[in-house]
């Protein structure tokens, strides 16, 4: 396990210079650049809004839409980490077959393109809740926000590995991921309030999904600058370092075999 | 120092014999699976034994599909052996499928950044390699061209290049590459040949008797992933070219 951070450590130049590189492919293909990649969250953002927000927000449109947007970027992250997680090792079969990298980097790769791509859709929101609130303090609210990303962000490195794996033995799996994510998409408070589960008794569904509290613990703190409950962030936390256990558990067991089935 | 421990190693690969599974089929077929996709188990090396340190030119023989390759991956860290233990200390430089892995939608330049931080460089080093890389390479104005845009002949200057900038201690080449035209090829050979004097430890796979016996001082030759003989350079080349003789003769009575 050190020996793998280590190993990560000294090859960040190669990992760093990599994740430019597919950031600025994602940006430049198109003339909106940033705006175009971007252009997908918003338009769903917008489409959520003046269609639901009456129906399944509880009437005020902004904070709707902010909520929607923040839900989008979390929830975006997590499902891209995943689905391209399963192409992982696919795409970076030459240099897997080049040198003796620890397999994680390439995860690593995948996940933190995304990261940075959430990033970006996150700062919207925020710039959207300064605007709206006329206040500059609520910059403050990104501090809440450090404990959420960082559990956040290892889950979605422990997940991707994990899919990249089964991925190499399976290849069906990024199939079956998107017909999960579809699903798990609307099990999830994105476009509706949890209230309206709640008000059939069916509030369990939403307190045992790990999404939710991901998605909870980021845009809580930033639409209305309170901590959401202790027990969510240990929920979470314990979460993430379940599938952390999974994923070194997959590497143990596959990491020596993986090459032989490239 | 540099080292190589091999013990009793042994690489299996196991293959499904027409295509990989799919999870349905996997689920759908799971108890009869065997039958209609059986796994096919190739043994690519059995039981190697190898130790090598410092000063060592090792030369590796054989047919194609005798396990050479096999053998240099192996060392290379990127074949686990499936039994026994293989060790390498010291910094490595491998000169196989190298012009595998360009990043195609980046420049020449930004892919020799990627692949000399691959083989271990920092910013710092780099900076003071990087135009020596590029010279060599002979490519120019190409270099600020996507790499999609190379000719086979190209990439491999370019990836010759960079996997030679490096001072290794442990030095494993598959084949003596054939790189670009004529005049490009006379001054690859010329820096290979500096490699091979500067690196502390070599492993060399060749078809090359000649080169094999003028710069290695032990041979091993390997038959279906096992060794046949082991020895200095002369004997074991010696013994090769008979048994080669000797088959090629069978063969031709057998026609």
């Amino acid at each position: 396990m050190l020996q793998h951070i280590a190993a990560v450590w000294r090859y960040r130049y190669f990992l760093l210079a990599l994740v430019k590189l597919d950031l600025r492919q994602r940006y430049r293909r198109s003339v909106l650049g940033l705006g175009w990649s971007l252009l997908h969250p918003l338009a769903m953002t917008a489409v959520f809004t003046v269609v639901f927000s009456n129906l399944l927000g509880g009437g005020d449109p902004t904070h709707y839409a902010a909520s929607v947007l923040a839900s989008l970027a979390v929830w975006g992250f997590l499902r891209d980490s995943a689905l391209q997680g399963c192409r992982t090792f696919q795409a970076n079969e030459a240099y897997i077959r080049q040198s003796p990298l620890p397999y994680t980097i390439y995860t690593l790769r995948t996940v933190l393109g995304q990261a940075i791509h959430a990033l970006i859709a996150l700062s919207i929101v925020f710039v959207m809740v300064a605007i709206f609130k006329q206040e500059i303090h609520v910059a403050l609210r990104l501090i809440l926000l450090v404990p959420a990303l960082l559990i956040i962000f290892v889950s979605a490195w422990a997940i991707a590995t994990i899919a990249a794996y089964i991925n190499v033995y399976f290849h069906d799996t990024v199939h079956l991921l998107e017909v999960g994510s579809q699903f798990l998409f609307f099990l999830t408070p994105i476009m509706y309030s949890r209230r309206i589960l709640d008000e059939k008794d069916l509030g369990w569904l939403v307190d045992a999904n790990p999404v939710y509290w991901m998605l909870e613990m980021v845009r809580h703190p930033l639409l209305t600058g309170e901590l959401v409950p202790l027990e969510m962030y240990i929920h979470a936390a314990a979460f993430s370092l379940l599938v952390t256990g999974l994923a070194l558990g997959v590497i143990a067991w596959l990491h020596k075999r993986l090459i032989f089935h490239l | 120092m540099p080292r190589i421990q091999v013990d009793n190693a042994s690489v299996e690969f196991i293959v499904h014999k027409y295509q990989k599974v799919s999870f349905k089929e996997y689920v759908v077929r799971g108890l009869f699976r065997r039958s209609i996709n059986p796994q096919v188990r190739i043994r690519a090396l059995s039981n190697i034994n190898l130790t090598a340190t410092e000063g060592d030119r090792i030369g590796v023989i054989g047919h194609n599909g005798a396990g050479k390759s096999t053998l240099l991956k192996m060392l290379a860290g990127i074949y686990p052996p499936t039994q026994g233990r293989c060790t390498v200390h010291g910094r490595v430089c491998s000169l196989f499928d190298i012009t595998l892995g360009f990043e195609p939608d980046a420049s020449g330049w930004e892919n020799i950044v990627y692949r000399a931080y691959l083989q271990g460089e920092t910013p710092a080093t780099l900076r003071s390699k990087i135009d020596a890389i590029a010279a060599f390479s002979e490519l120019g104005e190409f270099l600020s061209l996507p790499v999609r845009n190379y000719s086979a002949g190209m990439r491999m200057r370019l990836a010759f290049s960079i996997a030679t900038a490096t001072e290794p201690e442990i030095l494993l080449i598959d084949e003596v590459l054939a790189v670009g035209d004529l005049a490009f090829q006379q001054k690859a050979r010329a820096r290979m040949r500096e490699l091979m004097s500067s690196s502390r430890l070599m492993v060399l796979v060749s078809h090359d008797l000649n080169t094999i016996r003028e710069t290695c001082n032990r041979v091993i030759w390997l038959r279906r992933g096992e060794v046949v003989m082991e020895g200095p350079s002369d004997p074991v080349v010696t013994a090769y070219v008979q048994a080669m003789a000797e088959r090629t003769k069978h063969a031709v009575q057998a026609a």
